[in-house]
């Protein structure tokens, strides 16, 4: 593979897209720290925080008396296993542009016909149907956790400050904490299960995208739903003749989630119980590290690889329409 | 390498339809081909049969490659401008040169940044801000910056005004063609391109009815500006067209097909070499009926 003409391939998504993949959750990002972080100066600024025992008309700060330093120490070592929750919305979001981008990404240009331009390259459509696929799996994930990063870090220094200013100081206990570290590392470990689960979603809608002459939207669900309406009524039909319902409706089910559903990030901690998310609370915050590890989980599944080699195959058949698919 | 195109019963069906029948053509390196046919008649099927964008029967091999299996091999040498291609709205020019430099080994920057700098247009623009006949330029800008040694312009110049266009066909000539570059043209403002060209093809109803070098088209087309005296006589040698200028009968012959002598005939009065776009609508006569 020419890594060159890759490189120029998926800045070219990169130019097309940029108002939804980087403008977008930069938007909400910085309203997330806006909103959040306002609220929460506002809120100790205003009503300071409920810590003022006043004893015979003296006022004593209840928390630099009271507050041990262990239950300090506790509180930063749960804000900094947690604070990239904070991002949550950007995930969100990221779920709707991948979507949204995987549909149009082999349509738009066969409508408005640049297509023509593109393949009057030396370009291989093995290599920009990849390039798409990279852009929705690994780019797009890429900015929204860099900014998700950013953006809970942000919130947990404006809130540190803000308890900083009402007299406790949580920066020390904070910044000594390994989670406030590797909280970010273990968000991209899961980076490589989240393309091995998206695979299948990307590939279906980038192969309807491909192959739909217009509304792509239309075909990419119904044909799921369709699918799932038959195997209801096969299965009903079924128990009325034989007595004994089909388990049809359970396998149509998992075929729309994982066609659909693969671009959701965390999806997987609900395909199978044995990937359930491992978390432990205990008396230091709470361990995310057992999200990372159960994730990895998902990999020892043979039904995660089948479906990922499915995503695959349905990537090749996008690369062989897009080869001959004649605009007219 | 003798053909650039080379083609054997080339054949393209939609469904019943069939838009190119069985043709056979070749085309050496270091032409200008015109490609010529009414709407509908297989100009840019053929065409996209060459550049491998849709699959064909019979055989057809492009620089020694087929388009159908060797497509990636064949872009590296071709390059192509299709009748209704278009740049996307979001693509600004700065982007556009940067990207077609990044993956084409053998695109000039500056020359298409030459280009550009004789056109309105800015390296900040978008498409999208583009008038027609400007998204044209940078499309041309980038393609003639490329060194292909085929080159397929699919009516080119549409929305250009005639002052660019005359433009791009004088640049076309001296900037970019040499003995090793082949350029295939459709367009219909025939007249625009009939003295750029070395070969000219006309197609209809998905067969080629024509295929010559100008010269042997200068030689075996003649017009006669008839006097009314000859009109019997001329009538008699079958012209296979006739028209009437300020009265007087206008014919156009064959010497090939009629065995007639450029002597005979000069004795019926002026002659001089038709234009391509006589020679089109007179080949192509009943071509709408």
């Amino acid at each position: 593979m020419n890594t060159m003409t890759m490189k120029w391939l998926l800045r070219r998504e990169f130019w097309e897209y940029k108002g939804s993949m980087f403008w977008a959750p930069l938007a909400v990002a910085a309203l997330l720290v806006l909103f959040i972080g306002g609220t929460v100066v506002y809120g100790t600024a205003m009503h300071d925080i409920p810590t003022h025992i006043t004893i015979n008309g003296k006022t004593v700060n209840g928390y630099t008396v009271g507050m041990t330093l262990e239950a300090r120490h506790r509180i930063a070592q749960l804000a900094s296993s947690v604070y990239l929750g904070a991002a949550w919305p950007l995930f969100g979001l990221l779920t709707a542009v991948t979507f949204s981008y995987c549909l149009g990404a082999l349509h738009d240009e066969r409508r408005d016909r640049s297509i023509l331009f593109w393949k009057s390259l030396p370009v291989s459509d093995e290599m920009t149907v990849l390039s798409k696929a990279i852009t929705a799996m690994v780019v797009a994930p890429l900015i929204t956790m860099a900014l998700g990063f950013i953006a809970s870090l942000l919130l947990l220094f404006v809130s540190g400050a803000a308890f900083a200013v009402n007299g406790i100081n949580m920066f020390g206990p904070l910044l000594a904490s390994p989670d406030l570290y590797l909280s970010p590392l273990r968000l991209l470990a899961m980076l490589p299960v989240y393309v091995v689960c998206a695979l299948p979603t990307v590939g279906w809608l980038l192969l309807v995208s491909s192959w739909a002459r217009a509304k792509p939207l239309m075909w990419a669900v119904g044909a799921p739903l369709v699918g799932l309406l038959l195997a209801k009524w096969v299965s009903l039909a079924a128990a009325g003749v034989g007595g004994t319902p089909l388990n049809l409706v359970a396998y149509a089910q998992e075929v729309a989630v994982r066609l659909l559903g693969g671009i959701v990030p965390g999806i997987w901690f609900a395909f199978d119980d044995a990937v359930r998310p491992t978390l432990r609370t205990g008396a230091d915050g709470i361990d995310t590290s057992g999200l990372v590890s159960s994730s990895y989980d998902l990999l020892t599944h043979a039904d995660t690889w089948l479906w990922a080699l499915l995503g695959a195959a349905m990537l090749y058949a996008a690369m062989r329409l897009r080869r001959f698919r004649d605009e007219g | 390498m003798s053909s650039v195109i080379s083609a054997r019963g080339l054949t393209k069906r939609y469904g019943k339809r069939t838009a190119v029948d069985g043709i056979d053509f070749d085309i050496p390196a270091g032409r200008i081909v015109g490609l010529i046919g009414p709407n509908g008649s297989g100009k840019t099927t053929t065409l996209k049969a060459a550049l491998g964008l849709i699959p064909f029967e019979g055989s057809l091999s492009v620089l020694g490659f087929d388009p159908r299996t060797q497509r990636d091999d064949l872009m590296q040498d071709v390059c192509f401008i299709a009748d209704v291609a278009i740049l996307p709205r979001w693509l600004r020019v700065k982007d556009a040169i940067d990207f077609v430099a990044g993956v084409h080994p053998r695109f000039n920057r500056e020359k298409a940044e030459r280009y550009i700098a004789a056109t309105s247009l800015r390296p900040a623009m978008k498409v999208k801000e583009m008038s027609k006949g400007m998204i044209v330029q940078l499309h041309l800008a980038l393609v003639m910056a490329i060194d292909a040694k085929l080159l397929v312009l699919d009516e080119p110049t549409l929305g250009l005004d005639i002052l660019y266009r005359k433009q791009f066909y004088q640049n076309l000539l001296e900037d970019y063609f040499d003995e090793h570059k082949t350029i295939v043209i459709t367009t219909h403002q025939v007249e625009e391109v009939e003295h750029i060209l070395t070969d000219l093809m006309f197609i209809r109803e998905g067969r080629i009815v024509l295929a010559a070098s100008m010269e042997e088209i200068g030689e075996r087309y003649i017009e006669v500006m008839v006097s009314h005296d000859k009109l019997s006589a001329a009538n008699a040698l079958q012209p296979i067209d006739r028209r009437t200028v300020f009265g007087k009968s206008v014919m156009l012959f064959d010497a090939a097909s009629n065995g007639i002598s450029r002597q005979q005939l000069a004795a019926l009065g002026e002659t001089r070499n038709p234009s391509v776009a006589d020679l089109f609508v007179a080949t192509m006569k009943g071509s709408y009926a």
